[in-house]
């Protein structure tokens, strides 16, 4: 049971961690995402006590650091996943998963479980960036941590690779019935594996949820715009309605009351037809994703704002076509103040 | 078959060249018969004694010295890591006689201080003097190696549950034993070649014995000692390239963050160090200073040996960079750049002989400052050679290619790509060089132009003849610019200052 | 003397009128020295190969030559006495030769030229200067050293050091010495050539009962004025050099009689050219403006007639050196062999 609060982290004089306040589940995946540089890596190193910290306090079980009771890394339990795998080049793939051990059958388990038997006995430098990442993780989990902290650890690997990694480390984690805190900057990764998700910017978790809230009931514009094709559509909010020149919706007021709003708009809460004749908005840009489209479409009232919008990839549409949008959603929607 | 590598004609020349003066010796010794008897046998002993005990000090004091440097995050940490690499910018002997002088009993500090000091000498106390000024080759090369190294791998251990010393023992060092042996090579050779601080410590190595033949008409017979010395320097050779360590890609550094007192017990551990290697002998230099003033002493000097430095730094440098990239292209290449090691390990005044004997083949050569910059190259080649070859060897050769596809030919691709990326090794073995070539004497005294006086040339003479005082100024000044050369060398040890601020 | 008015002193054109007292008093007693007055002005190209650094001494002798013949281009080459003995052979291989005269610390070196036939023979009126059992055809002394006994003035009186350096083996007295110095090593070779080989052979052994090594022979008087060895083995100028630094030193010294152990050994100086410049450049370095301030300022012992011995050291004619041409010093290979089978060396 990970407790963290008020953690800072500074280098120099610079923040990079701001009073971070967080919590974990016995079994939780917890997503840390954010851009480049907002500290995400920070926050593991610390949580690992490869880095001090500067303010606020990290407790799990039988430790708690503090600024001035730092806790040796090798005295936390804490497992980490590297980014770039960080497997011992000089020893074997069985070696590096049994590197502390001295009952192997965790390690045979893990070795099993992932599917690399036969590269027992080859070094690090001959497996492919997948295997690598299987490797690493057998070693983490079979030495038993109380925690696991993944640092990125798809963002080295292809796409194809990616999309069916996550789910069987995710299966993994959960086999293994440890909590972990998972850092990503992709979006879908965040979303689709984390019980819930943290969004960082600028050394301050802006969010803490659940995928979902995060995604339709984001905290602030940074949130909604970093997760997920977000478009705002200005209206007008009142008794939980929101008004605008596409349509209506039910409205969850974010940082308003009443009043003049951005409406969030996800692509699919949008629906889209040609319409010569009385069209409320011109095709910007359309980009082919396989099954569907995305369009970007100019709205006649507000030129400057672009509507996104997913269509099926049976319906064509060029840039310059006019057409109609229709806000389409039964779900409530997120309003912010304009 | 594979094409030859460009650099081998060229690296072969120069391995050709550096060996060339060293034929010269089997033609001298070929007046003499077998000259190996019992008393051989305990000064084999004592040298090879010495050479193991310097690389022990060596490692010892180096490799974590290395670690500190690299690792921990330090207030002034420019400034600790110029201070424990100045013994790089202190003749060895230097160190020695200031020393002797210093220590034990009636020495300067219990004359000054009142406090007494046991006396220096013997295989100890020469062994305690190499390894103090030979440390800094094990740091840099340690360094270097640590520096390029990934440090996730020591978090990935810490975070497996081990603890720091063990993670470093068992991750970091297994991956930097070819660059601890390829520094520890370095201390061996440069124990193997000194002749000053043993003589001065009283112990009777290979380098006395063949200076005592050498002082005794006997040409021959040194000329036939130093082959034997050959044969150990080839087997430390030898013994080093068997020294295994990967080749690894570079990934993020490590940083430790040590509580302040911890670091304040590091430094602490780290500073007799610096006080035997530099306060000390400085400190006695000042009071000579004091006590007897300047003497006769001439700019001129100093100027003379910045501007042979320079020029052999320089020329080292352009050698060394087909050397070492000949050494990265394959076997044969390796073999080629061992060769050049050579030189490092034989006496100076043993290859100044073998250099005037070559050079008189060359009338216009002869005492020249071109000869004598010659002399200084073969002998210091390895040193720009190593530097080199260690920065080249991080390139990522798709750089290269990369710039080949863009349309430049090998030389533009050379002029543009590789030269502006190893250049600051390149600047770091041209410091290296510049460093030894401050303070070698012999060769200088036997090739250089006829009136040309150093700073180690004037320093010798004054120490000769006992007047101590005449040896602070120059003594101050050699020290004052082989730290300028020492600060360009760390400088240009590698762009690793841009990751500071990054995540 | 202040080594700056020697310079300028020399320089000057009336030298001997603005010599100071105490040379004056010194040109007083000399009789055969020639004075530079009277030598005839140097010109022209010279390379000397100088065997020894002897700080700024000897370079105050030769920087007030330089001074004294604005038409004199003297280059000099340093380095270690057999360094340059060897290049002198090499060159002469080779058919090149740089160094017109030779300089030498020991004579030893000077042997090494003259038994390879280098050396041109010297013009008599140079070697008559000399004082008797001095003189040779091939080369010049220049200044001489005798074989000392300094002893530590705390821990020993004079009169517990025998005067036969043979019985030195046999007493109880720590002793220091040098075995790796030129200058022990030419000693020890006039024992050999005196005393025999076995004799010089039970000495070395016996000596080396309660003898600690040094590497030089300024480190030998050190450590005897340290207190670290009773008694050393060393030439009598460092001795006489570290009291002129510190006059309280506990040391002084002692002589043997008639042995090896009270040998004078010499500085020599050739010529490897029968140009008349070479002859009357050494001419100017056995002068006796230049030989009494070698004697007063560097403590070594002036050989030409006349000129007076260094303080602190008896005067030549007191002392009973052994008889002995030097050259034979030049024969080191039998003395370190016995060095070697007596593990000295």
């Amino acid at each position: 049971m990970l407790t963290v609060s008020h953690l800072s982290v500074k280098y120099g004089d610079t923040p990079v961690v701001n009073q971070l306040d967080l919590a974990l589940g016995s079994d939780e995946i917890l997503m840390l995402v954010g851009p480049t540089g907002c500290g995400k890596t920070t926050i593991l190193h610390a949580l690992a006590g490869l880095i001090p910290i500067s303010d606020g306090t990290i407790s799990m079980g039988k430790w708690r650091a503090t600024p001035r009771d730092t806790i040796a890394p090798e005295k936390r339990n804490v497992g980490m996943v590297f980014q770039d795998f960080a497997l011992f080049p000089h020893l074997s793939v069985e070696q590096n998963v049994c590197f502390k051990l001295k009952d192997t059958t965790l390690a045979d388990h893990w070795l099993k479980l992932l599917g690399l038997e036969s590269f027992r006995q080859a070094k690090p430098e001959r497996l492919s960036g997948g295997q690598k990442q299987r490797v690493a993780l057998a070693r983490t989990l079979a030495h038993e941590p109380d925690i696991v902290l993944l640092d990125e650890p798809l963002s080295n690997l292809d796409a194809a690779l990616k999309d069916s990694l996550r789910w069987e480390i995710r299966e993994a984690l959960k086999a293994a019935k440890v909590p972990a805190i998972w850092v990503t900057h992709d979006q879908d990764e965040a979303l689709s594996i984390g019980d819930r998700v943290g969004v960082l910017n600028k050394g301050v978790l802006a969010q803490l949820d659940t995928p979902e809230n995060c995604f339709s009931k984001p905290a602030s514009r940074f949130v909604a715009n970093f997760l997920g094709d977000a478009s705002f559509v200005p209206g007008s909010l009142n008794n939980r309605v929101v008004t605008t020149c596409i349509g209506n919706a039910p409205g969850i007021p974010i940082d308003v009351t009443e009043g003049e709003v951005d409406l969030l708009l996800r692509p699919d809460d949008i629906t889209v037809r040609h319409d010569n004749d009385t069209g409320n908005g011109t095709v910007v840009w359309v980009r082919f994703e396989g099954g569907s489209r995305l369009c970007a479409v100019a709205l006649d009232n507000y030129e400057q704002t672009h509507v996104k919008v997913r269509v099926s990839h049976e319906n064509t549409f060029k840039p310059g076509d006019r057409v109609k949008l229709t806000v389409d959603s039964t779900h409530a929607l997120a309003a912010f103040s304009r | 078959m594979r094409a030859v590598p460009k650099s081998y004609p060229i690296a072969f020349l120069i391995a050709f060249l550096a060996v060339l003066p060293l034929s010269v010796l089997f033609t001298l010794a070929s007046d003499t018969s077998g000259l190996f008897d019992t008393h051989n046998l305990r000064v084999l002993g004592n040298t090879m004694a010495l050479v193991g005990l310097t690389i022990v000090g060596a490692v010892v004091l180096g490799v974590p010295l290395a670690l500190l440097t690299t690792y921990v995050k330090m207030p002034l940490q420019r400034f600790w890591l110029v201070l424990l690499a100045a013994p790089l910018a202190m003749p060895s002997y230097i160190g020695a006689f200031t020393m002797y002088f210093a220590l034990g009993p009636g020495g300067e500090i219990e004359n000054l201080l009142g406090i007494p000091t046991p006396s220096i000498g013997g295989l100890w106390g020469t062994a305690i003097v190499m390894s103090l000024y030979t440390y800094p080759f094990v740091m840099l090369t340690t360094r270097a190696s640590l520096l390029s190294l990934d440090g996730s791998l020591v978090s990935a251990a810490r975070t497996l549950g081990m603890s720091l010393p063990a993670s470093l023992a068992h991750v970091v060092l297994p991956r930097i034993m070819r660059s601890v042996g390829a520094g520890a090579l370095l201390a061996a050779l440069y124990a193997l070649s000194d002749f000053g601080t043993p003589a001065i410590l009283r112990l009777d190595t290979f380098t006395r014995v063949i200076f005592v033949e050498y002082n005794a008409f006997g040409l021959s017979q040194a000329a036939m000692l130093s082959i034997q010395l050959l044969v150990i320097v080839a087997l430390v050779l030898f013994v080093e390239s068997t020294i295994k360590g990967g080749t690894e890609r570079p990934g993020k550094q490590l940083w430790l963050w040590p509580k302040p007192w911890q670091r304040y017990v590091m430094l602490l551990c780290s500073l007799p160090v610096v006080l035997m290697a530099i306060v000390l002998p400085l400190s006695i230099f000042l009071v000579w200073l004091i006590r007897e003033g300047a003497g006769d002493f001439d700019v001129s000097y100093a100027i003379n040996s910045a501007y042979a430095s320079l020029l052999a730094a320089i020329a080292a440098v352009v050698l060394a960079i087909p050397v070492a990239h000949a050494a990265i292209s394959g076997r044969a290449g390796r073999l080629m750049e061992r060769i050049t090691y050579f030189g490092f390990g034989v006496p100076g005044i043993v290859m100044g002989t073998a250099l005037v004997y070559v050079g008189l083949k060359l009338p216009f050569l002869y005492q020249t400052l071109g000869l004598l910059v010659i002399a200084y190259v073969l002998r210091f080649l390895p040193l720009a050679v190593g530097s080199v070859r260690t920065t080249a060897e991080r390139l990522d050769p798709s750089l290269v290619k990369a710039a080949r596809l863009l349309g430049a030919s090998p030389g533009e691709a050379f002029r543009r790509i590789t030269l502006p990326l190893t250049y600051r090794g390149m600047v770091a073995g041209a410091a290296l060089v510049f460093l030894e070539v401050m303070r070698e004497l012999p060769a200088t005294l036997m090739l250089g132009p006829t009136g040309f006086e150093t700073l180690a040339t004037y320093m010798w003479r004054v120490y000769e003849a006992g007047y101590f005082g005449m040896a602070a100024i120059p003594g101050l000044l050699l020290v004052f610019l082989s730290g300028i050369g020492l600060m360009i060398m760390l400088t240009g040890e590698g762009g690793n200052r841009l990751k500071l601020n990054e995540e | 003397m202040q080594r700056r008015t020697f310079l300028q002193s020399f320089a000057a054109a009336g030298a001997l009128a603005a010599l100071p007292l105490g040379m004056s008093k010194s040109l007083a007693a000399q009789q055969d020295a020639v004075s530079v007055k009277d030598l005839p002005a140097l010109k022209g190209d010279l390379t000397l190969y100088l065997g020894r650094g002897e700080g700024g001494l000897y370079e105050k002798v030769l920087d007030a030559i330089r001074q004294r013949n604005p038409g004199l281009n003297l280059q000099i080459r340093r380095g270690a006495t057999a360094a340059l003995a060897n290049t002198i052979v090499a060159e002469a291989q080779a058919g090149v030769r740089r160094a017109d005269l030779f300089w030498a610390v020991d004579t030893g070196s000077i042997g090494m030229i003259t038994d390879a036939g280098l050396a041109k023979p010297l013009p008599d009126d140079l070697t008559a200067q000399l004082q008797p059992g001095f003189q040779y055809p091939l080369w010049s002394p220049v200044t001489g050293r005798v074989r000392t006994l300094p002893y530590n003035t705390d821990r020993l009186t004079a009169d517990k050091i025998p005067d036969n350096i043979m019985a030195l083996a046999d007493s109880n007295l720590d002793i220091g010495w040098a075995p790796a110095y030129a200058s022990f090593q030419s000693f020890l070779t006039a024992m050999r050539i005196l005393e025999g080989e076995k004799a010089t052979l039970d000495w070395l052994k016996g000596v080396n009962k309660h003898a600690k090594n040094y590497a030089g022979e300024l480190g030998v008087v050190m450590a005897v004025e340290r207190g670290e060895v009773d008694v050393g083995l060393a030439n009598h100028y460092y001795t006489l050099r570290l009291k002129a630094g510190k006059p309280d030193a506990s040391v002084d010294l002692a002589f043997t009689n008639a042995d090896a152990g009270c040998l004078v050994n010499a500085s020599g100086i050739l010529s490897l050219t029968t140009d008349e410049l070479t002859f009357n450049f050494m001419r100017y370095l056995l002068s006796a403006e230049v030989q009494a301030y070698l004697s007063s300022e560097a403590y070594e012992i002036p050989l030409v007639r006349g000129i007076k011995s260094p303080t602190g050291l008896p005067d030549l004619s007191s002392l009973n050196p052994p008889d002995l041409d030097l050259r034979k010093l030049a024969d080191l290979r039998p003395t370190l062999n016995l060095m070697r089978k007596a593990g000295v060396l």
